[in-house]
């Protein structure tokens, strides 16, 4: 099957990277471990948790036909997405798991710069592969840009986080740059790397851009009926949309539940059934799909335009 | 941007008895009222065909949006 050849291919390029960390035993199970989490780069996951590592040479193929020389890019987005998840536990320190709690500050800081590093020497490895200087240099221009931006959001989030009143518009603009950012990265370097045609890799950055706001949203839901965003007080689509359309006792109690200088630890039971009360839940619902329709659509224009996009199609799902 | 109207349907179906009855029984009639685009208008058909009113956790819901958070590792 063609997506386990890739998957393959993939775990194998990244291993290669790894290799030269193998005398530094500690450091390399660091490296290694968030690459070995679900839907990651080394991962043995179930059939759909293996797509997402395969973005970027999905979209190269569905474009060009072929894949293999995109190899070092697809592992150069996972092992930037392995720092981002590093510095992102660092910044947050709300996960009993992390390898912040786990080995400190310090192994973490180093592990996430590791890397980053690593993700610079994947793509000089498209070299090796046979890509031009000039596509190289582009790819490594698009990625720095959309990271830059990935911090920017951070930034933005970081500096929001004390408040409880986001409107939606921040809080969508601050999951574009933050999160969706990363995965239109994906498919925007996906794309460069089949073709010069700017509609490409216009079309497939968009697509890119929409599958990441739907897949934050979801991420957001799955936070609520979860739990794990209620304890730890981060307001979402679903709480946005709930501070601004209750009043009285619901809303006395959300922002008892969300404001960060509380003591009282909220009762997630509680603000779950308060939020699928009111029509919360289901709003971000909506917006999740929203945001896959507008990606099944630039997909259909891809489709026209001579794209083989039938794979990608199983995002959408 | 964020849509208005998308908000304000949701409100009224959560919110008023009789909105919610007519969206249930002809969610069209209901669409109608609210100057949606093209993609919220199927957007909201879609997530009603597909699980009604979402009034509580399910597995419906729950194996509606797993595959989509690919790009976000389980929180351990």
């Amino acid at each position: 099957m063609l997506q386990e050849r890739q998957a393959k291919l993939l775990r194998e390029e990244i291993e290669a990277l790894l290799a030269p960390l193998s005398d530094f035993a500690g450091l390399y199970d660091l490296v290694k471990e968030p690459l070995i989490r679900a839907r990651r780069g080394l991962a043995i996951d179930a059939a759909h948790d293996r797509l997402w590592p395969l973005l970027p040479l999905m979209v190269c193929e569905a474009i060009s036909g072929n894949y293999e020389h995109a190899l070092p890019a697809a592992a150069a987005i996972q092992l930037l997405k392995g720092a981002a998840e590093v510095f992102d536990d660092i910044e947050d320190a709300d996960s009993s798991d992390s390898l912040l709690t786990r080995y400190g500050l310090a192994a973490a800081t180093n592990t996430a710069t590791t890397l980053l590093v690593l993700a610079e020497k994947a793509i000089a490895r498209l070299k090796g592969r046979g890509v031009a200087d000039s596509t190289i240099v582009r790819v490594v221009d698009e990625v720095n840009s959309y990271y830059a931006t990935a911090c920017a959001g951070q930034y933005l989030d970081l500096s929001l986080a004390a408040g409880i009143t986001i409107s939606e518009d921040t809080y969508l603009r601050v999951a574009a740059m933050k999160s969706a950012s990363q995965v239109e990265c994906a498919c925007c370097i996906g794309a460069l790397l089949a073709t010069t045609e700017q509609q490409f890799i216009s079309l497939f950055s968009t697509f890119g851009r929409n599958l990441g706001m739907a897949s934050q949203v979801a991420n957001d839901i799955q936070g609520i009926t979860g739990g794990s965003d209620i304890m730890n007080r981060r307001i979402t689509l679903p709480v946005i949309y709930a501070l601004d359309q209750t009043d009285g006792q619901a809303r006395s109690e959300l922002e008892a539940a969300f404001r960060r200088q509380c003591e009282a630890a909220p009762d997630p039971a509680q603000i779950r059934d308060l939020l699928f009360g009111v029509g919360a839940i289901h709003y971000a619902m909506i917006k999740t799909e929203f945001y896959k329709q507008r990606a099944r659509d630039v997909l259909s224009e891809a489709e026209a335009a001579g794209a083989s996009v039938e794979r990608l199609k199983l995002f959408l799902e | 941007m964020e849509s208005q109207a998308l908000q304000e349907l949701v409100r009224r179906i959560f919110g008023d008895e009789k909105t919610r009855a007519q969206f249930t029984s002809n969610p069209d009639s209901v669409l109608a009222r609210f100057t949606l685009t093209e993609q919220e208008k199927r957007a909201v058909l879609s997530t009603h065909a597909r699980l009604g009113l979402v009034t509580s956790d399910s597995p419906q819901l729950e194996a509606a949006i797993e595959p989509t958070i690919f790009w976000h590792a389980p929180i351990p």
